[in-house]
């Protein structure tokens, strides 16, 4: 009898705890489900859930709030999750609150988060109310542009190929300049004339420098030029007059083409004098017979001097030309 | 010839040996109703079966969460993923491991202790002495038995569990510095009620297939003292199959009602 009841105090000792064990790993797994807590129910439409299901859990700015209770379509695009939130928590949900399902870390579960809205508004949640939902770019849509962005990068890549085939097989610009050991030597000397170039142009504009900065601006001609906004005046005014008389001479250049033209083109006295040889011999004789005439003219001149009638004028001019010569 | 006519018998013999147990079994459930209960012999198997396995499961358990966090420990550190031990091992060890573990160290103890006593029994003729007698020897030796594995292995492999886990958080505090609170709370974060239920509904069955093979075959012992060790053996091979076949047939259910 006594052993019986030993067995009894073993066996229900041994009951008790595992009995204990088991409700105590169900009430905390439970709580962790909020099952045991009093909530209130919320819904949120999505268009896509990303792998949603019920039982995943629910937060507000991070902290595990509640669980997915239900999913459901409510038409062809639409899918409105049902959120078992604590009740003690509905008090700092506001109505214009934001959900939006996140994933749990990256390999984690998914979560649907809510976030509060617009500070002002201060009335909260009450049970059966929709808070509205904002759908975050989903894996497949990421993998979608991944895949067109892999294509234009495999494109890119064969194009990035096509030219470095071409490059190295020196074609093109660029595949001459990196291959023609010629090409290369003339830029190289060109770079070093460049260079000394730049190291004249260099010295140059010290000197120019020095020199603008000796100019007397008061008194030497180019300072008068850059500085002298009379002078200024006064060379704008030259330069209109001789852009005037440019436009003359060019009027008169005009002209003078014109009639060297006509002289060319035979009219004209002076093409009469130039192109017509009889006139020119006539011309020459007539002047042989003036040279003959003035030397005889010139004897003349000379027998008048020494005529009677003619020597007291000749004398008398002689004596006037000896007066003013000293 | 004599190869096919060696593969009938043997198949025959098995089918013959599973429509017994299923006889066995249906006997069991019709005896289990019916008075008189043996309530005394009932809390005796329980002590023998529950009490006395604690130890060697308590031991078994705790290693078993000591050895699981210490291997995994480096592969998951490997993806940055430590934090994510609790989860993993409070969810491995609370649906598989820990009831299959704990279920055929029980097969090997319980399993082979009842086909050694019963078969002795049987060998020894105090079962027909019962028979004779007036008693219920199937009441008394065979209901009790199997109603005690079925009750206790689910309360063993919840403590085997609880007892696996502290030993998984010993190494996780003393390795990884984490907290028994964070340990914990990251267990019960990541179970759920479709990971502990399957798996305790899975353990009354584990228990009811090693008690009811072990007394099958202590029952029906025959040739001597050489049938009570072939009982006693056959015993925990029969029960370690069905063990397995009974968690497939658990997780392809549970897969259909919790879709885990």
């Amino acid at each position: 009898m006594g052993k019986s009841n030993s067995y009894k105090a073993k066996v229900g000792l041994f009951v008790v705890i595992g009995t204990v064990l088991l409700i105590a790993i169900l009430y905390f797994v439970g709580m962790r489900q909020h099952i045991f807590s009093s909530n209130i129910q919320l819904y949120s439409i999505f268009e896509n859930v990303n792998g949603l299901q019920t039982g995943n859990n629910v937060r507000y700015s991070g902290i595990d709030v509640g669980t997915v209770s239900k999913i459901e379509m409510i038409d062809e695009r639409n899918i409105r999750i049902q959120l078992m939130v604590e009740d003690k928590i509905s008090r700092f949900i506001k109505k214009d609150a934001i959900t939006f399902i996140g994933s749990d870390g990256l390999v984690g579960s998914m979560v649907v988060n809510i976030v509060p809205g617009n500070e002002q508004n201060t009335t909260s949640v009450s049970s059966g109310d929709t808070i509205q939902s904002y759908s975050k770019v989903g894996t497949d849509d990421m993998l979608s542009t991944l895949s067109t962005t892999n294509e234009n990068a495999a494109l890119l890549t064969e194009d990035l190929l096509k030219i470095t085939q071409k490059i190295l097989q020196g074609k093109g610009t660029l595949g001459t300049l990196l291959s023609d050991t010629l090409l290369a030597r003339d830029i190289r000397q060109s770079l070093i004339a460049l260079k000394n170039a730049t190291q004249s142009t260099s010295t140059l504009v010290t000197r120019v420098n020095a020199i603008i900065e000796q100019v007397n601006y008061n008194e030497s001609t180019a300072a008068v030029l850059l500085s002298d906004t009379i002078s200024a005046s006064q060379m704008k005014a030259v330069f209109f007059n001789l852009e005037k008389s440019s436009k003359g001479i060019n009027s008169v250049t005009q002209n003078l083409e014109e009639y060297l033209t006509e002289i060319k083109s035979g009219k004209g006295t002076f093409n009469h004098f130039t192109q017509d040889e009889a006139l020119s011999k006539n011309i020459d004789s007539t002047m042989v017979n003036i040279k003959e005439a003035a030397e005889k003219l010139n004897a003349n001149m000379e027998a008048l001097k020494h005529n009677f009638l003619f020597r007291r004028y000749f004398k008398k001019q002689e004596r006037q030309q000896k007066r003013e010569a000293d | 010839m004599a190869k096919s006519t060696s593969i009938k018998t043997r198949s025959e013999s098995f089918f013959t040996e599973i429509g017994d147990m299923a006889l066995f079994s249906g006997r069991f459930f019709k005896e289990v109703f019916s008075q008189p209960f043996e309530f005394k012999e009932l809390l005796r198997q329980s002590y023998n079966i529950g009490n006395r396995s604690l130890l060697l499961v308590g031991v078994t358990g705790f290693i078993l969460g000591l050895v699981f966090t210490l291997q995994s420990r480096p592969t998951l550190m490997e993806f940055g993923a430590e934090s994510w031990m609790p989860s993993m091992v409070g969810i491995s060890i609370v649906r598989e491991i820990g009831p299959v573990i704990i279920a055929l160290i029980c097969a090997g103890r319980i399993g082979s202790g009842i086909g050694a006593e019963l078969g002795s029994m049987r060998v020894t003729e105090q079962i027909d002495a019962m028979e004779v007698s007036g008693n219920n020897p199937f009441k008394y030796l065979v209901v009790t038995r199997i109603l005690a594995t079925t009750l206790m292995l689910p309360l063993l492999i919840i403590m085997g569990d609880v007892i696996a886990l502290f030993g998984s958080a010993i190494i996780e505090n003393l390795k990884g510095h984490v907290s028994y609170m964070l340990y914990f709370n990251q267990v019960f974060d990541a179970l759920s009620f479709s990971d502990i239920i399957p798996a305790t509904v899975k353990s009354v069955f584990f228990g009811f297939a090693i008690g009811l093979v072990g007394c099958y075959k202590g029952y029906n012992c025959s040739k001597g003292t050489v049938g009570v060790g072939e009982a006693s053996n056959s015993a925990v091979v029969y029960t370690s199959m069905l063990l397995f076949v009974i968690d497939f047939i658990a997780v392809f259910v549970t897969d259909i009602f919790f879709e885990i």
